[in-house]
């Protein structure tokens, strides 16, 4: 074998080498690994925590987006334990009508009237984080209310003499973690301001914790349950015993509309009635049978 | 030496040009539309990865499917949670091969018969469809459409909004390929 044969053959078996090391990796990697390399991890935001924008009576973190609003009805019928003669409650109704708008992803704002002390009600929610994972991972969702509550009833005097009296003021942080497709909970530390208190005794400043969550019995019906713990310093000294609201519902969602039925021992359906004057206790039945309706409608192009 | 240097300088040569069979893009189109008289349904996602191999006339998609964009939020909303379940199946996914022969030097408008599976919602079915492909300099040009039912990947529909969802989904896709480098 002469050199130059040497050399060719050389050349050639290094030629071959080169075609079959460059090529097999690239053909072994078929389109399917490709796109799986190439699909970066995403950041995605949990949805639907909670099927409607309240869990019961309070605030969820669940808010209407840029330009959805929302109608909702809410009725509460009266105490279970008026007996027969009140047909358990059914005889009476207290109702709330109410608007929620998104003027942003992150801002909702409201209004409201309800015939329970002929009170009108305004709040803004305001979405701060939202639970995420992927790239950006957030364990909670973060959602801070306010709202303001202007008691209409002419019944007492220093409410007509003085239009602040009237009013209310509620703050709350709404934390809340979707744990899986089923089960979301929510921690709702809540501060109202009333400015005028039925009895030098009622504190005007109050405290307290709202914990609610939802489980979801089929993908459309939900479980919800909402309890308030409302800390009262003086309690005992009280010419009214008030107890703290404790709400169980159900949520059935059908497309645009989600219905709320419950019980609860609440009657009124904003904040300051119901975490502030809850006087009915369901240690003797003093529950009421109610219900809320929301409709969303959109205003996008 | 010269030969062997020759011979790496090739080998180079062979490995791009072996990149070159393979086209892609990140920010293909897909939009669906299941529309009734009752309700307007359609989404669109532009964030559809999707690959073609012009040596092996194979192609790919993949596309999150909470990427799709809905008018409305709250059908956004039930989209992915009580219809795709995208917290269960994340990616919707094509993989086939492109059955019509296409000289991809032509840069002519080609139709061109498509035949692979298709995956949404957990659930895998053969598909053929037809595509319109215009190969080009430095890219591939390519658009189809898929007519699927939602029964066929087994979503499920409660019987008070089923006259408000069509029968049948058509998907649009757009993508305009360049070649991959990986």
């Amino acid at each position: 074998m002469t050199n130059t044969m040497k050399d060719k053959l050389i050349t050639s078996l290094l030629v071959i080498g080169m075609i079959v090391f460059y090529s097999i990796p690239a053909r072994s990697q078929d389109l399917d690994a490709l796109l799986d390399k190439e699909t970066k991890p995403q950041t995605t935001y949990a949805a639907a925590t909670f099927k409607s924008t309240r869990i019961v009576n309070g605030h969820s973190v669940q808010q209407m987006k840029k330009k959805q609003l929302e109608f909702r009805v809410s009725h509460r019928f009266g105490d279970l334990n008026t007996g027969s003669y009140n047909f358990w409650g059914l005889d009476q109704g207290t109702i709330h009508l109410g608007l929620g708008y998104g003027i942003t992803d992150w801002l909702e704002v409201g209004i409201g009237r309800s015939t329970y002390e002929k009170t009108a009600d305004a709040f803004a929610k305001v979405s701060i984080l939202r639970q995420s994972s992927g790239e950006k991972n957030m364990p909670v969702h973060i959602s801070y209310l306010a709202s303001t509550e202007v008691i209409g009833l002419n019944t007492n005097p220093a409410m007509q003499q003085n239009f602040t009296s009237r009013m209310s003021f509620i703050q709350q942080i709404l934390i809340a973690r979707k744990f899986n497709e089923s089960l979301s909970l929510q921690l709702t530390p809540t501060f109202i301001h009333r400015n005028l208190v039925p009895t030098e005794l009622d504190k005007n400043d109050l405290f307290a914790c709202g914990i609610g969550g939802r489980y979801k019995l089929s993908k459309r019906i939900s479980l919800n349950i909402e309890y308030y713990y409302v800390y009262r310093a003086n309690a005992s000294s009280l010419p009214v015993t008030y107890y703290n609201p404790l709400s169980i519902g159900i949520d059935i969602e059908t497309g645009g509309h989600v219905f709320q039925i419950m019980v609860t021992n609440a009657q009124a359906m904003r904040e300051g009635g119901f975490i502030g004057k809850t006087a009915a206790s369901w240690s003797d039945a003093g529950i009421h049978l109610g219900f809320n309706i929301s409709r969303v409608f959109t205003f996008n192009k | 030496m010269n030969k062997l240097l020759l011979c790496v300088a090739l080998g180079l040569f062979l490995n791009t040009a072996g990149a070159q069979n393979r086209f892609f893009t990140k920010d293909a189109k897909i939009n669906f539309n299941s529309s009734t008289s009752l309700e307007d349904i359609v989404a669109e996602s532009n964030q559809a990865t999707t690959f073609i191999d012009i040596d092996k006339n194979e192609v790919a998609f993949s596309v999150l499917t909470t990427s799709f964009k809905f008018r409305r939020a709250l059908m956004e909303e039930h989209f992915n949670e009580n219809y795709i379940e995208s917290s269960k199946f994340p990616k919707a996914k094509f993989s086939g091969k492109i059955v019509t022969t296409i000289d991809w030097k032509s840069e002519k408008l080609v139709i061109a018969e498509v035949k692979g599976q298709l995956t949404i919602h957990g659930v895998t079915k053969d598909v053929t469809f037809m595509a319109q492909i215009t190969p080009g300099k430095g890219k591939i040009i390519a658009n189809a459409e898929i007519k699927v039912t939602p029964e066929d990947f087994a979503i499920d529909i409660p019987s008070v909004v089923r006259d408000k969802i069509a029968k049948e989904v058509t998907i649009k896709i757009d993508a305009v390929y360049t070649p991959y480098q990986p």
